[in-house]
């Protein structure tokens, strides 16, 4: 019992050690797992667009990363009693978050985007008068789009499934859905379809961060990384291979 | 040897002891009769505490004790010095004969394991039960029952063995083995007192037979004078009604 | 209907690797849970003063509040008053969680069995002159434990399905796993199907083992 005990103090001694001599400093980044492309599983392993975008930091700043998967709803507990450093699952800055904690730069911007087929003459919201657009019920795009068509030149049309489907059979010209979504949607069956303009409407997605001095440097050191991979081209990279284009930027 | 002097005893303010005193001498035998319901289970219930007395004194010894404001130590001690027969018999449901016998052997004198086993054994052959030791009370007898009790109570070697109705509950067919174990143990002078409703017991092995009602020590001697001229009229009324056949 | 078959068989082997997770925070917790359930019944059938009403007042918040909220005050709210509590990993938390949960039905279970013992056991063993903590320990608490296996047996059951909450503190455990899987493939069906079934033989097994555990403790009482 003894000689095992010795066995297993000298073990711990050595993998201290050894830690100390890489002096990688230890990441613990948060995400649900659950959130497909950006975070889930599959045969057993942890991937998606976030996992991607992290090791790629983690390469460059030398960082140990760890992934630590929890429900959505215990994210914000584990960054808040400072068992992670951040969280990455698409978290959209809002004021009050942002009151509360640090954000990096966003990488992520996402928002109401009008999606067409390819080869359409429609380029952008502006060209949707006398077109018959569909939203998905629930959505809020509609109030969006109807606030913008204030003469009512666009037929709205409102669905509950097979929105895609409709555009294919080319019932509707177009539809309205989240840009990053509809990006994965596209990627994910192949669609033959194509942005029409920019996102209108958008929001940004970003790391939140404890308001503490280490929070403070990460924040610093995270956002000179993401810069890095922003201008040479890693970070659309990455986009790319999880969407049909590049959520990362406008 | 052991001195009872004012035990008093009350349930929700309605006495059940008025104040009994009772010398008990070394080998006696003592068998307490009376009506239902005047206390004779309490006194005896109370003698080694399982009852809380008002107030009395209990001396065993000349170590007396303050019943009524006994401490924890008191308790054990005076239940260690004391043994009890169950009118249920009461063994130990989760244990066998031979385990009922030698558990206060092992857990209150400290006695090691092998050495309470083969103690308890040999209790066991005195009360005629060795071929049981390994059943568990649910398959024994009433009177089987019984005498386990009895051996249980006999392993603690205490002063005193305190009988509460140790036949009461048996049916007629177990009755004569159960007295029969109480009055060899009686030849042996060990020191009891019995509360019954067997008459022929209590005429027969009894140095002294008490009449107890309302609480009170009726009256007292030995059991040539109680059952042949008692001189009570309490006491008359009680054996003309139970000795009627 | 559209069943992947050969998904969900291929799910199962994966989702196995954390059934060890999931089960060793239900034993952990079953035995951190009977010795508070234990201490806790033996203190409200001595009516012990003080220790009483604590206990009391702990069987009550932790019956009274959802486990869920109760790990959550535990992993993410204490640590915001007590900082050195932030050293708790999630998986103590959970164990921890789990066990404060449940001994509190535990401790009724036992109180009740303890209860229905009858009486003259007690004084019995009082007269031989055991102590009754003795005597609890050594002639009530092993008849308890008969009537009260059934019931115990429940809670466990109760406890192993659970530990899935565990995953809101980040402990990858069964259900997480399942969960994961299960958004990335989109096959909730076969996913949940596969660990509904883990669960279900889990449990199978365990009640099987109550029978024979049942068998035991009743050698006693056959006539």
């Amino acid at each position: 019992m003894l000689k095992m005990m010795r066995k297993a103090v000298l073990a711990l001694g050595i993998a201290l050690a050894a830690q100390g001599a890489l002096a990688a400093e230890v990441v613990k980044v948060g995400m649900s797992g659950q959130y497909f492309p950006f975070t889930f599983v599959k045969k057993d392993v942890l991937q998606g667009f976030e996992v991607d975008i992290w090791n790629e930091i983690g390469k460059r700043n030398d960082y140990q990363v760890e992934f630590v998967t929890s429900n959505f709803s215990g994210l914000f507990g584990l960054l808040e009693s400072g068992r992670i450093d951040t969280i990455s699952n698409q978290i959209t800055i809002t004021d009050e978050r942002k009151a509360k904690y640090l954000f990096s730069n966003p990488y992520v911007v996402d928002g109401a985007q009008v999606v067409t087929r390819k080869g359409s003459d429609i380029k952008g919201i502006e060209d949707l008068a006398g077109k018959t657009v569909a939203v998905n019920l629930g959505s809020n795009y509609e109030q969006l789009l109807r606030a913008y068509d204030k003469d009512n030149k666009i037929n709205i049309k409102t669905y509950d499934t097979g929105i895609e489907q409709e555009l294919m059979l080319g019932r509707i010209d177009a539809f309205v859905m989240d840009r990053v979504s509809s990006m994965a949607l596209i990627k994910e069956h192949n669609l033959p379809f194509v942005h029409a303009g920019a996102a209108f409407e958008t929001i940004e997605n970003a790391w939140p961060l404890l308001n503490n001095e280490k929070g403070k440097r990460l924040q610093t050191e995270i956002n000179k990384a993401l810069a890095a991979m922003k201008a040479d081209g890693a970070l659309k990279a990455i986009s790319e291979k999880w969407f049909d284009g590049d959520i990362t930027s406008h | 040897m052991i001195r009872i002097r004012n035990l008093v005893k009350t349930f929700n303010g309605t006495p059940v002891l008025n104040g009994i005193d009772l010398d008990i001498a070394e080998g006696e035998i003592i068998v307490v009769i009376g009506p239902s319901g005047t206390g004779k289970s309490t006194l005896l219930r109370c003698i080694n505490l399982l009852e809380q007395p008002d107030q009395g004194v209990i001396e065993i010894d000349g170590d007396a004790v303050d019943v009524g404001h006994a401490s924890k130590k008191d308790v054990l001690k005076l239940r260690r010095n004391t043994s009890f027969v169950f009118q249920n018999y009461a063994l130990f449901a989760n244990k066998t004969a031979l385990q009922n016998i030698a558990e206060g052997l092992i857990t209150v004198w400290n006695k090691p394991r092998r050495e309470a086993l083969a103690e308890a054994r040999s209790i066991l052959a005195d009360i005629g039960l060795a071929d049981k030791e390994n059943s568990y009370p649910a398959a024994l007898s009433g009177g089987q029952q019984q005498r386990v009790g009895i051996g249980r109570a006999m392993a603690s070697h205490s002063k005193v063995m305190l009988f509460d109705e140790p036949t009461s509950a048996l049916d007629p067919e177990w009755v004569d083995e159960v007295l029969q174990l109480m009055k060899r143990l009686a030849e042996r002078k060990q020191t009891m007192v019995v509360v019954t409703h067997e008459m022929s017991f209590a005429r027969d092995v009894a140095d002294r037979v008490l009449f107890m009602e309302g609480g009170r020590i009726v009256e007292q001697g030995p059991p040539q004078k109680i059952f042949a001229e008692p001189d009570d009229p309490r006491t008359q009324a009680f054996l003309r009604k139970v000795l009627r056949r | 209907m559209n069943f992947d078959l050969s998904y969900f068989i291929e799910l199962i082997p994966l989702l196995l690797r954390y059934l060890g997770i999931t089960m060793q925070m239900a034993l952990l917790g079953l035995v951190f849970a009977l010795l508070l359930a234990v201490v806790m019944a033996v203190v409200r059938v001595f009516r012990v003063p003080l220790l009483d009403w604590l206990v009391q007042l702990y069987i009550s918040f932790f019956r009274g509040t959802p486990l869920l909220v109760q790990l959550f005050l535990l992993y993410y709210g204490l640590p915001q008053m007590f900082p050195p509590l932030v050293g708790i990993d999630a998986f103590t938390a959970a164990v921890i969680g789990l066990s404060l949960h449940f001994s509190a039905y535990m401790a009724e279970s036992i109180r009740a069995a303890i209860i229905g013992i009858d009486r003259s056991q007690m004084e019995a063993a009082l007269s031989i002159g055991q102590s009754p903590l003795m005597a609890m320990r050594r002639i009530i608490l092993p008849q308890a434990a008969r009537i009260a296996l059934p019931s115990l047996m429940n809670q466990f059951v109760d406890m192993i399905k659970s530990t899935s909450l565990a995953f809101t503190l980040g402990v990858a455990e069964l259900m997480a796993r399942a969960q994961m899987e299960a958004s990335s493939s989109f096959k909730f069906f076969e996913s949940f199907l596969a660990v509904a079934l883990i669960y279900w033989v889990v449990v199978v097994l365990f009640t099987r083992l109550q029978l024979r555990l049942e068998t035991k403790l009743n050698r006693a009482y056959q006539r």
